[in-house]
């Protein structure tokens, strides 16, 4: 969502229009998973519409990102909530998750932030997160992805093509969403408890758990 | 085999060519050219296609890594510039390549052109590695590693080649032939094929005489609101532009007043597009658009080191340094592109911009804000904007 990143006093709304209100409704389920006094990861936090509603639920929440406006957008809103003293923002990108303390978090999420990794940066992250999450800790991830009929790939096709070539004409850049993120957070060894996509099949909600194991 | 990938090479860079405006991704990762070992030396470079091409071509016949990091599918100085190659595409191309296990030694060798946007004391201090400047264009690769990674003078500087200017010219006749036919093509059919000579050779022109014409771009002197030097330059492309018309109306002998008229609006909305920004479309001359072009680089000499570290990543050659006082100086400011490398990369903080207003840019805030394009820096508007949403 690049041409929304660029404007980022813009995310939020853009964000809501693109995806017809879902992103809305996506957050507050996956958020459902968290309680009160849990201490969460967002990944990727933006201006931190995940990292809020957990704020909300009662969580502590640490949000890095590697965009410093949204960041500050995010730090002006814990103003406004009265919440700076819940909320960590750090400025950063994926590759450094491994900075955290074994066992620090309960939970780690993400929205919309996996599908601008690289493979090689994905398996990086979904497996450096197993250091730092308790055994038992919850991964949350919203995001796109490829829809894995081939009649709702083509339909995906055909909706994506007018927007990409909007956002390529106003940005020149643009997302992509991932591929077989299912097999690839399983093969990274967490259990998943459950899925959700939307009819189109082009996003997902993902609840998966990490059990360490004894050897 | 050889011909074929010679073919393909050839073919690849005419196409990316032509679409230069539009970035074209390629794979991010880790590759083997030749057959490296844990000592051969480790090269990055940015995730646009032909920019991986062309760098894996002069790396032929030298084992060694090269790592493409994300930049968006953008070249390495746009992309450097404009913020979207940053520390964090380094930093993540170094731990999640698996370079680490591949190789013993911790060095890593940066496109010179990446120093607008890549912090190496940064990367030093979260990945542990050494950052070497490497040269400009990456065709001196090859001398560079001879010389035992010193740059000569000529390695550190950026040019605007025939042939690069034969590409940007193209690249501007390309897109401008697609739009204009789409419109002309249902209009006046027969007229295409000479409308398309024309926008060729109008974008041909421009870029070929620019050595010629390139010192009126650099005169600061105004004539009531614009620069009296765009204006010449301006008024002698029309100039060929025109000759291109009464060409075109000798050799159809069709003295028709419409047809000389939609001739001179196609011909002269041509030149403008192109005049927009012509300096900033040269490597060599600052973009008008940018917010800075109204500023210069000032030196506060008293907190330098004489570390040299501008001299290596200035692609003007615009610093020397004083060997009796072992601090530096610009010898070339005029020739100064404000990339901003120096600032972004000088560890002690010794340069910054400055107008004659006195305003300052940072280096903090240089770091930070890298699209400047976008206007985010901290004497402008938008900046502005985001300031008080920081502050309130």
């Amino acid at each position: 969502m690049k041409v929304l990143e660029s404007a980022p006093y813009r995310y939020d709304r853009g964000i809501k229009i693109l995806t017809l209100g879902r992103i809305t409704k996506s957050y507050d389920r996956i958020i459902e998973n968290i309680q009160e006094n849990d201490r969460v990861l967002d990944i990727g936090c933006g201006t931190g519409m995940l990292s809020f509603r957990a704020i909300l639920k009662g969580a502590h929440v640490t949000g890095f990102d590697i965009n410093p406006e949204m960041l500050s957008i995010a730090e002006k809103r814990a103003k406004e909530l009265d919440a700076k003293d819940k909320l960590v923002l750090i400025e950063m990108g994926v590759a450094e998750i491994d900075s955290f303390e074994k066992n620090e978090f309960d939970i780690v999420m993400s929205g919309l932030c996996f599908s601008e990794l690289s493979i090689d940066e994905t398996n990086f992250v979904l497996d450096k997160i197993k250091g730092i999450i308790k055994s038992g800790g919850l991964l949350l991830i919203a995001d796109e992805v490829k829809p894995q009929s081939i009649l709702k790939r083509i339909m995906h096709f055909l909706i994506r093509i007018p927007l990409v070539i909007f956002t390529y004409i106003l940005t020149q850049t643009t997302s992509r969403a991932i591929s077989g993120l299912e097999q690839k957070v399983e093969s990274a060894g967490y259990i998943i408890t459950a899925t959700k996509r939307n009819f189109l099949g082009n996003f997902i909600e993902l609840v998966a758990r990490y059990e360490e194991s004894d050897v | 085999m050889k011909f074929t990938n010679f073919l393909y090479y050839v073919f690849i860079n005419i196409v990316e060519t032509l679409i230069r405006f539009f970035p074209v991704p390629t794979k991010t990762g880790c590759r083997k050219i030749g057959s490296p070992d844990q000592d051969s030396p480790v090269f990055l470079t940015c995730n646009f296609h032909l920019t991986v091409l062309r760098v894996k071509r002069a790396l032929r016949g030298i084992d060694c890594y090269l790592l493409v990091a994300n930049s968006k599918g953008i070249n390495v100085w746009c992309a450097s510039a404009g913020g979207l190659l940053n520390n964090h595409s380094v930093i993540s191309i170094i731990k999640t390549s698996g370079i680490e296990e591949k190789v013993e030694h911790k060095k890593i060798i940066l496109p010179q052109l990446a120093a607008p946007g890549i912090e190496a004391n940064e990367i030093k201090k979260k990945t542990g590695w050494n950052v070497i400047w490497g040269p400009a264009d990456a065709k001196d690769i090859p001398s560079f590693l001879k010389k035992n990674f010193v740059k000569t003078t000529e390695m550190n500087s950026i040019r605007f080649s025939i042939i690069q200017r034969i590409e940007v010219a193209s690249m501007w006749a390309f897109m401008i032939s697609i739009i204009l036919t789409i419109i002309w093509l249902p209009l006046f059919l027969r007229e295409t094929p000479a409308m398309l000579i024309q926008v060729w050779y109008i974008s041909l022109v421009v870029f070929l005489l620019f050595p010629l014409y390139e010192p009126l771009l650099r005169l600061r002197k105004r004539l009531l609101f614009v620069n009296l030097g765009r204006i010449l330059v301006f008024l002698i492309i029309l100039f060929s532009a025109a000759v291109g018309i009464v060409i075109y109306v000798f050799a159809i002998k069709q003295y028709e007043k419409w047809l000389l008229i939609r001739w001179c609006i196609f011909s002269v909305s041509v030149v403008i597009l192109i005049m927009i920004d012509l300096a900033g479309t040269t490597p060599v001359i600052k973009s008008g658009l940018l917010e800075e072009r109204t500023f210069s680089i000032a030196i506060e000499k008293e907190k330098c080191e004489g570390t040299g570290i501008c001299i290596q990543v200035c692609p003007r050659n615009c610093y020397e340094l004083n060997s009796k006082t072992n601090k530096i100086r610009m010898i070339n400011a005029e020739l100064c592109v404000r990339c901003g490398a120096c600032i972004v990369q000088c560890p002690f903080d010794v340069l910054y911009f400055k107008n004659e207003k006195g305003q300052v840019i940072s280096p903090d805030n240089v770091r930070k804000f890298k699209l400047n394009l976008m206007g985010k820096r901290d004497c402008c508007i938008a900046c502005k904007i985001s300031n008080q949403l920081i502050k309130a």
